[in-house]
């Protein structure tokens, strides 16, 4: 095929995909539609974001990309103060036993190993975005740029030394042999400054099919989301 | 192709100063903002998840977190390239959720060996064939020359606006653009008999 054939058809082709863009967007409401979203708009919860700035005694955190740690050392305040309100609580009774909310010790193991089942869902969805961005990899390189990777691969290493101490309180076995598994790979993924080379990213995919890492996280989801 | 909806005098004073009223939970502002970039809107998410109901999903997403975010927008700034930028990191993110329970049935296949959904629209075989092959050729191409090939041609998106929604320069943008094609004719070579 000649070099004019070849671009009637991408021209071709391309003028197909607008024909169907057009036909899908001809068969939208579009009077209808701006009011269905503004209701559902207005009827949720409001939860307006601000531009962040690093100003401030406490800015210079933010810009030190510490969010992970933060909010994990946030959530661990939280847990703390909850815990210590109700241990020193305990022995005085209190005042208006009808109007007091009272925490059991059981109570609040059980809330911080849902925290630690979420969290670790959490680790892990993320850690299979990560993966499924090196697999979706074509001939010409990585889907998301390496620096860029790199930095998520230590974001999630950050989050994974927070995880460990949850992992092993509450024996959490199956799911931290996993999570360690991933971590090396992360650690790999964070060392590479430069574009992965071909050899490097299928040395990883090897890795990753070896060890079936893919099918093991689906399977520890399932089984945390079932809170087994 | 699909009637701009965005006036063309529609300055970004305006459109900051509609935005301030959506902040301020003015519905009719927020109405007027979706009037305006709904169909935009929807021509990326459809160019991305080549699904109506996906595409018109993305779209509710897109505009909800428009709500939420209106005070992050800069005066100044390309409004609709923000707006565009949201519409697509939505759109990726629906793809490779769509991807990922793909694989999730195929837990033996490798990602990259999973067929991509092609509508088929029917018709000729052979011609339908071709078209099932651009399209898986498109959907295989590196994640940002996919992105600029689509917009370029999909949306027909000029170089500056999508240098504006990926955050790139307008050469990378054309280099991308260049090279999205030149690994499309080397894919598509063995279907069409080109030299590649």
């Amino acid at each position: 095929m000649k070099s004019d054939d070849e671009m009637k058809f991408f021209l071709k082709e391309t003028e197909a995909v607008r024909d169907e863009i057009r036909r899908a967007s001809n068969s939208v409401d579009w009077e209808a539609l701006p009011g269905l979203i503004a209701d559902k708009a207005l009827a949720g919860p409001r939860r307006t974001e601000h531009v962040r700035r690093a100003s401030g005694p406490w800015g210079w955190l933010w810009s030190l990309r510490l969010r992970p740690a933060l909010a994990g050392l946030a959530a661990g305040l939280v847990v703390g103060a909850a815990a210590m309100y109700f241990v020193l609580r305990a022995p005085g009774g209190r005042p208006d036993a009808a109007s007091a909310y009272h925490a059991s010790g059981e109570f609040l193991d059980r809330a911080e190993l849902e925290m630690a089942r979420r969290g670790t869902l959490d680790y892990l969805e993320k850690s299979q975005y990560m993966l499924l961005d090196v697999f979706g990899s074509g001939e010409e390189g990585p889907v998301v740029p390496a620096a860029v990777r790199a930095e998520r691969a230590r974001d999630l290493l950050q989050r994974k030394k927070y995880l460990n101490g949850q992992l092993e309180r509450f024996q959490m076995a199956k799911a931290k042999v996993l999570c360690d598994q991933i971590e090396v790979l992360f650690r790999e993924l964070s060392d590479i400054s430069e574009e992965l080379s071909a050899a490097e990213l299928a040395r990883i995919k090897d890795l990753v099919e070896e060890r079936q890492l893919l099918l093991k996280i689906n399977l520890v989801k399932r089984e945390l989301e079932s809170g087994v | 192709m699909i009637d701009s909806p965005a006036r063309p005098q529609t300055e970004a004073a305006e459109i900051a100063a509609l935005l301030r009223r959506v902040q301020g939970g003015d519905r009719e502002a927020f109405m007027t903002v979706i009037r305006l970039y709904q169909q935009k809107v929807f021509v990326m998410a459809y160019s991305i998840l080549r699904d109506r109901e996906d595409a018109l999903d993305a779209v509710q997403e897109t505009f909800l977190r428009l709500y939420q975010k209106a005070g992050l927008y800069r005066q100044g700034s390309s409004f609709q390239g923000w707006l565009l930028e949201m519409a697509k990191n939505i759109s990726i993110d629906s793809y490779r959720r769509r991807r990922r329970k793909r694989q999730e049935g195929e837990t033996g296949r490798r990602v990259e060996e999973i067929p991509i959904a092609v509508m088929d629209k029917g018709g000729d075989s052979a011609a339908s064939d071709l078209r099932s092959a651009f399209t898986r050729s498109v959907e295989t191409l590196a994640e940002r020359q996919r992105m600029v090939f689509v917009m370029r041609h999909y949306n027909e998106l000029a170089f500056n606006e999508i240098s504006e929604v990926l955050k790139i320069s307008v050469g990378t943008a054309k280099s991308l653009h260049f090279k999205a094609v030149q690994n499309l004719r080397k894919r598509l070579a063995p279907v069409l008999g080109m030299e590649p």
